[in-house]
């Protein structure tokens, strides 16, 4: 759901705020219409009705922004702005954005399309905008300082030129970047081919997000800027699990995923039940020759990955970044180990001092995902997510591809659980066990201690005949 | 003059005691007795069973209790006895004496025998008895004096008491967190989870805690121990009990902006030094009074300068009767009243300057404990509360949640420290008003004072 604006009639409030002094109403007038989103949630394909046609692709838990035709040029409208980020249903961040969220809208366009996009800075601060990868006049580069001055508050920039190869970019400033871009400043930048190419299949579903990391203290909601790699929240396009939505193919479809890199560090993005190709990079697409099947792909900093799939396993499948801690929500970096530790009588003593005390961790941290105790405000609880078997035990940069042979094409909405096929589920041994070492609370502990010798053990070797009874 | 002498040279039906037993009643509202028979002793021994048998001892218990029963207190009492006795004997004739001499000479022996009456004593009588008379005031108010001091030291041990109970309390609490980290510490080591330096660290906090214990321990023995001293209890009476907390803060601090003439009008040692000075008036012969003047303004008044401005809003006045000197040779006269006036300036000064201090620590401290109870221990009970939500998010772990108990606790402590200073310097402002008070010098202020909050990362 859109919300549009008009600058000149809407609130008057913004034009005042805006526009002051910087942008003078002509001028405004002459500015496609700002569209911001309210929503988190991933928005319909943008089918495009003006300009050449393409295959709209879907941005998980976003949106792409409209544009509109002057004069043979695809004008859009960009507005850096502070925004609140939902990351996840009992999350909210306080971020900068474009056009009402973080990341901004997708920008889709067609190889060779003339672009000209306006952009309006709403920021306390210089902005800029850095077409990344893409090939383009040197002074449209957005680098402030070495292609253009920073766009102050208040005023608006053009930046115009030729969508000149097709592929997969992003967007994000160059003006206080370390800061602009820890607050969320970022988004996707599509280029279709225009014809037929021979490098480019066609796809059923193309999806694109990007990969973005915050450091927020739990119970805040700005991002600390000054973080260098130590981030507590690990997103695709600043949702974390369960907060992002899933993934939805028709089974059999040829499958896209284009993902683009703006943390600080790389992600090996795995997806499970299918192998893929990496059929696109920074550069544009593979070579055929260079592709290989693989079911795990690595993203570095900065980087920009296509890979094709064809859905042809019916299925919830998991698809996650491979690094575990991404695959959790704001945890403690700095929490002592328990595992196997004994709690006899302590827990008691401790209870009277702290009434709420309660064991935790003594198997691991999956009890996270078995107590519902109350968290500090505005933080996701670690490890939340449920599936139909019960806790996912996981969150941040995890999501699920979902595979369904009854899905109409173009429909994205959630199937729900898949159902499986009698028989195919992983079932409990019906036979005799040993009782597992376990956790009792107030029992005895579940791992006691090695008695490790003090002196380096010697292999003693019992020889046939000799005076040294072992001893 | 014998004659005249001969009414005032017999003992008072109070022995002196009347002032104090006013004292008692006016200043605080208490009975005191001077155990002089056995009735009065077995009264007050009853008394004090009374009072011991209460489920607890409040502060004004224990304040009745020592006027009854410190043996010091009594000893004082019958200091003003033998005073008064001196007193009587100073007003009697001298018993008349009989000499007999016996000298031995080459001339033979020669006996005198002589009956005299002590004609100098005869001569000195009234001058004896005048001082004997002034110092019977003097010890009477002397013991007032000190029976006003027991009641607020009285009151003093008995907030450090309670005080330092509830201190020891915290303090075994905060132990008990301490051993449970100690304990689990060395189970995480056990388990292989924690290596000797972590350990080790976790261990301190118990060793500390140990400490801190032991301090409390020592510091409520010897808080009770000293407020058992000034109830002058010993055997079973010492098992005396004590309320399990102090008193809560008043809902306002008094408020008493005319403190300084409150001050002048009760405080024994300036009415002392101003009846001293009366004294030496009229020892001198000093009658003929040409004005008043005002000591606390002494200086002003000879100089003949006009006082600014009041900006207090009231006026104190303490005045003395300024004389006439006539010719130089009642120079020394005058030296020596104006000494005595110069002494009352002095007393009057200083114990305005008491009372102001002893009300501004009053209203500090009182300031101080509102602030630890409505600011301090909330936020750290804040802390906790958050801190607690933390270790269910695995955002800390436990020892950062045991940690941050043992903050709150001292949190707790630290109102209750500063409760006891309230009710000290309450003890304190009330004996600034009758008389010469010990007030305490301020502890310097503590630097950083959220100590132990748990580590934020
Ligand atoms: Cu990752």
């Amino acid at each position: 759901m859109s919300s549009r604006r008009n600058f000149l009639r809407g609130a008057g409030a913004i034009t005042a705020a805006a526009s002051a002094a910087a942008v003078s109403r002509v001028a405004m007038a002459a500015l496609p219409e700002p569209v911001l989103q309210t929503r988190p949630d991933t928005m319909p394909p943008l089918v495009p009705s003006t300009g050449r046609p393409y295959n709209p692709c879907v941005t998980l838990n976003g949106w792409t922004l409209p544009w509109r035709m002057n004069n043979g040029v695809k004008e859009f409208h960009l507005v850096a702005e502070p925004v609140v980020r939902e990351m996840s249903a009992d999350f909210k961040a306080h971020l900068w954005g474009y056009n009402g969220q973080s990341p901004g809208p997708t920008i889709e366009v067609v190889e060779g399309d003339r672009v000209r996009i306006f952009v309006t800075n709403k920021l306390g601060e210089l902005t800029s905008i850095h077409w990344h990868g893409q090939r383009l006049p040197n002074g449209m580069d957005g680098v402030t300082g070495l292609n253009q001055p920073g766009i102050p508050p208040g005023k608006t920039f053009v930046y115009e030129f030729v969508a000149r190869r097709p592929g997969t970019f992003m967007y994000h400033p160059h003006a206080d970047e370390m800061v602009q871009m820890a607050m969320g400043m970022m988004g996707f930048w599509i280029t279709h081919p225009k014809a037929k190419h021979p490098l480019i299949d066609e796809v059923d579903r193309d999806f694109v997000f990007l990969l973005n990391a915050y450091d927020i203290d739990p119970g805040s909601y700005t991002p600390k800027i000054m973080t260098m790699l130590d981030f507590n929240l690990w997103s695709w396009n600043s949702r974390i699990f369960p907060g992002i939505d899933p993934l939805v193919v028709r089974k059999n479809d040829k499958v896209r995923i284009r993902i683009g890199n703006l943390t600080m560090t790389n992600h090996p993005i795995h997806l499970h039940g299918h192998e893929f190709l990496v059929t696109g990079t920074d550069g544009g697409p593979t070579p055929k020759s260079t592709r290989q099947y693989e079911v795990t792909t690595d993203i570095a900093v900065g980087q920009m990955r296509q890979i094709d799939f064809l859905a042809d396993e019916e299925g919830d499948w998991a698809f996650h970044c491979h690094k575990s801690h991404h695959t959790m929500n704001a945890m403690g970096h700095d929490v002592p180990t328990m595992i196997g530790v004994d709690h006899r009588g302590v827990a008691r003593q401790i209870t009277k001092l702290i009434p709420d005390y309660m064991v935790m961790g003594e198997r691991g941290m999956k009890d996270m995902t078995e107590m519902e105790m109350p968290l500090p405000d505005n933080t996701a609880a670690m490890m939340a997510g449920r599936g139909p078997f019960g806790s996912v035990g996981m969150g941040g940069m995890f999501s699920v591809v979902k595979v369904r042979k009854d899905q109409k094409p173009g429909d994205y909405t959630d199937p729900g659980w898949y159902q499986h096929p009698p028989g195919t589920v992983a079932y409990e041994f019906g036979g005799a066990l040993p009782e597992p070492a376990r956790f009792k609370a107030e029992g005895p502990g579940s791992m006691p201690a090695l008695k490790r010798p003090t002196t380096p053990t010697e292999v003693k070797v019992r020889k046939p005949a000799g005076g040294h009874s072992g001893h | 003059m014998t004659a005249g002498l001969a009414g005032c040279a017999s003992f008072s039906p109070d022995g002196g005691f009347a002032p104090v037993e006013a004292a008692a009643k006016d200043r605080l509202g208490k009975d005191v007795r001077w155990a002089r028979t056995a009735a009065d002793g077995e009264m007050m021994a009853q008394r004090v069973a009374e009072l011991l048998a209460q489920p607890a001892l409040s502060p004004d218990d224990a304040v009745q209790l020592a006027l009854f029963n410190n043996r010091g207190l009594q000893a004082r009492f019958t200091e003003l006895g033998i005073t008064e006795a001196e007193l009587v004997q100073a007003g009697r004739m001298a018993n008349p004496g009989f000499t007999f001499g016996r000298l031995k000479s080459v001339d033979g022996v020669e006996i005198e025998r002589g009956i005299h009456l002590s004609l100098a004593r005869l001569i000195a009588m009234p001058l004896i008895y005048g001082a004997e008379a002034r110092r019977f005031e003097r010890v009477k108010r002397e013991v007032t004096m000190d029976m006003l001091a027991l009641a607020a030291e009285t009151r003093r041990a008995w907030v450090q008491a309670v005080a330092a109970n509830e201190t020891l309390r915290y303090m075994q609490q905060v132990k008990e967190a301490a051993d449970a980290s100690a304990e689990l510490a060395r189970r995480m080591e056990q388990a292989g989870n924690f290596n000797k330096l972590t350990r080790a660290r976790e261990q301190s906090f118990y060793a500390d805690a140990a400490l801190g214990l032991a301090r409390a321990d020592r510091a409520q023995r010897a808080t009770r121990e000293r407020l058992t001293r000034l109830l002058g209890l010993w055997g079973a009476q010492t098992q005396f009990r004590l309320p399990e907390r102090l008193p809560d803060l008043p809902a306002q601090p008094k408020d008493q902006p005319d403190i300084e003439r409150l001050a002048m009008s009760q405080r024994l040692d300036v009415q002392a030094a101003r009846l001293a000075a009366e004294q030496t008036a009229r020892n001198l012969g000093l009658t003929r009074t040409t004005r008043f003047i005002n000591v606390l303004e002494l200086g002003l008044a000879r100089n003949k300068l006009e006082d600014g401005a009041r900006q207090t809003g009231y006026d104190i006045a303490l005045e003395l009767p300024l004389f006439d000197w006539g010719g130089a040779r009642v120079a020394r006269a005058e030296a020596i009243y104006m000494q005595a006036v110069q002494l009352t300036a002095w007393a009057a000064i200083d114990a305005r300057s008491e009372v102001r201090e002893a009300y501004g620590n009053y209203r500090t401290a009182y300031d101080i404990a509102l602030h630890q109870r409505d600011e301090v221990v909330p936020v750290r009970k804040r802390i906790s509360e958050e801190q607690q939500l933390r270790y269910n998010g695995m955002i800390i772990g436990v020892f950062e949640l045991l940690a941050d108990a043992r903050a709150q606790v001292a949190g707790v402590n630290g109102y209750i420290n500063s409760l006891r200073d309230f009710w000290l310097a309450q003890a304190e402002l009330d004996m600034a008003l009758v008389g010469r008070a010990s007030l305490s010098l301020p502890t310097g202020p503590v630097a950083g004072g959220m100590a132990g909050g748990g580590a934020a990362h």
